[in-house]
């Protein structure tokens, strides 16, 4: 009788919290905004032959463009309807080495232009195929976070209440530049920002924004634009609710 | 009552030894060191790699953490030996200092490495995502005549994101900085005063012996 009444209780909270459960990340807002910014200065594009290589500045002590991040928009440029030559980037700084290590890395095209004088370094570069060298700079950093969850165990079972929540940002800037105009093609700037929740009723139900994700798209988007359109290109920010 | 104290003793021997192994972290740097893209430089080496750089292993008990090891004395050699190769026209290994006069023929000097300085941060918050390294190279660059050119520290500092393990990053952090001392050494090292009038004077000492 006493076993019934549990269930019965059991039965009517959860028909109540399941439909608070779902509703709480639209009400909490499990979302992400996206902001493109993309700028180009010439009307240069990759002709057949053309190779393009993604390269993470590493210069700054406190962050560093993420590995995966590099890798997958390399990936993604690769496997685009472009089919864009990607060069692989530890095979391009090995190839190079040591004018690609984090101090002595070319930090603007003056530098660059004063590596190309160097008869190995100009042989060696065009060997590759390279025509355009995409800088990526920032990182994604936890910006906030909040809320709590707290979880109990006992002799009838274990279970957690709460809501937790937190959001991502992720900004990188993709400076390309041109090789064989030795010059500064632009820069797209990417700022997606994510906020993920975490409410808790008996069990958590994780709802991630996953902001690097939709910077490693939309920045994907944007160079293989900017790589194939000579004109027309960079009519300003792009707003993505 | 014996054999159950014996058995006690294991019991807290593989109890202690147990918590020492998991608490120990060992990392062997392991690594391919690409060819510099320098040029040469016209003059033989005798290469003299000390002792402690060939078999140099770091041992840190970090606070409120694990005792780490952390053996680079493969990789040292890994890195340095074709990197020399590739900035001297010619190179001998030389084995004790000073050397014996037969290592001293033909060469134009003798360059001796060691691993003066191995520092590496592994961060305990798990809101520090990079693990860091900082070392420091002594090369010295001796004449034939045992009269030392310059002694210059050359430093590497790298750093590596923790994606799960920390002995990984570590590694990569090592190269990392190993890397970045070998590029300042095949970059800088003709651009130091002290070398670059040596390799003057070896010039002029050419040209004048050929003209005689």
């Amino acid at each position: 009788m006493h076993a019934q009444h549990h269930r019965e209780l059991s039965k009517r909270s959860m028909r109540i919290l399941l439909p608070a459960v779902i509703a709480m990340p639209l009400l909490f807002g499990c979302s992400t905004t996206a902001r493109i910014e993309p700028y180009k200065a010439t009307d240069a594009v990759l002709e057949a032959g053309d190779g393009v290589v993604i390269l993470a500045r590493r210069h700054h002590s406190t962050h560093e463009a993420e590995q995966d991040f590099i890798d997958c928009i390399a990936e993604s440029l690769a496997g685009g309807k472009q089919e864009i030559v990607v060069h692989d980037s530890t095979e391009f700084e090995d190839t190079l080495y040591p004018w690609f290590e984090p101090s002595t890395a070319p930090l603007n095209m003056v530098d660059m232009s004063e590596l190309l004088d160097r008869p190995a370094v100009a042989e060696r570069v065009k060997d590759t195929g390279v025509r355009f060298l995409v800088w990526l700079d920032g990182s994604t950093d936890r910006v906030a976070s909040g809320g709590s969850i707290t979880c109990a165990a006992g002799i009838g079972g274990a279970g957690c209440m709460g809501l937790a929540w937190w959001e991502d940002d992720s900004r990188y800037d993709a400076a390309v530049w041109d090789i064989a105009d030795l010059s500064h093609s632009g820069t797209i700037h990417t700022d997606v920002r994510g906020r993920s929740v975490m409410p808790a009723v008996v069990i958590p139900f994780p709802f991630i924004a996953r902001p690097q994700a939709k910077a490693c798209r939309g920045l994907t988007d944007q160079l293989e634009q900017f790589l194939t359109t000579p004109t027309g290109y960079g009519a300003g920010p792009e707003e993505i609710g | 009552m014996a054999p159950k104290r014996n058995s006690l003793r294991i019991s807290v021997l593989s109890a202690a030894a147990f918590s020492v192994a998991a608490c120990t972290s060992a990392v062997v740097i392991e690594s391919e060191f690409p060819t510099p893209l320098v040029d040469t430089l016209p003059i033989a080496i005798g290469l003299y790699y000390d002792p402690e750089l060939r078999n140099f292993i770091h041992a840190e008990a970090l606070p409120r953490s694990s005792t780490w090891t952390i053996d680079l004395g493969d990789a040292n050699l890994a890195m340095l030996d074709p990197l020399y190769g590739t900035m001297f026209a010619t190179t001998r290994q030389i084995s004790e200092l000073p050397p014996s006069p037969l290592e001293l023929t033909d060469v134009d000097g003798i360059l001796s490495s060691t691993l003066n300085v191995y520092q590496f941060d592994v961060p305990r918050s798990t809101r520090d995502e990079f693990v860091e390294v900082w070392l420091q190279y002594r090369l010295q660059l001796i004449e034939p005549n045992g009269s030392t050119v310059i002694e210059w520290d050359v430093e590497g500092y790298g750093k590596a994101e923790i994606d799960g393990n920390r002995e990984d990053a570590v590694q990569r952090a090592s190269i990392v900085a190993m890397r970045e001392a070998g590029a300042r050494i095949s970059t800088q090292f003709v651009q130091q005063p002290a070398v670059s009038d040596w390799l003057k004077e070896i010039e002029d000492a050419r040209s004048t012996s050929q003209g005689a």
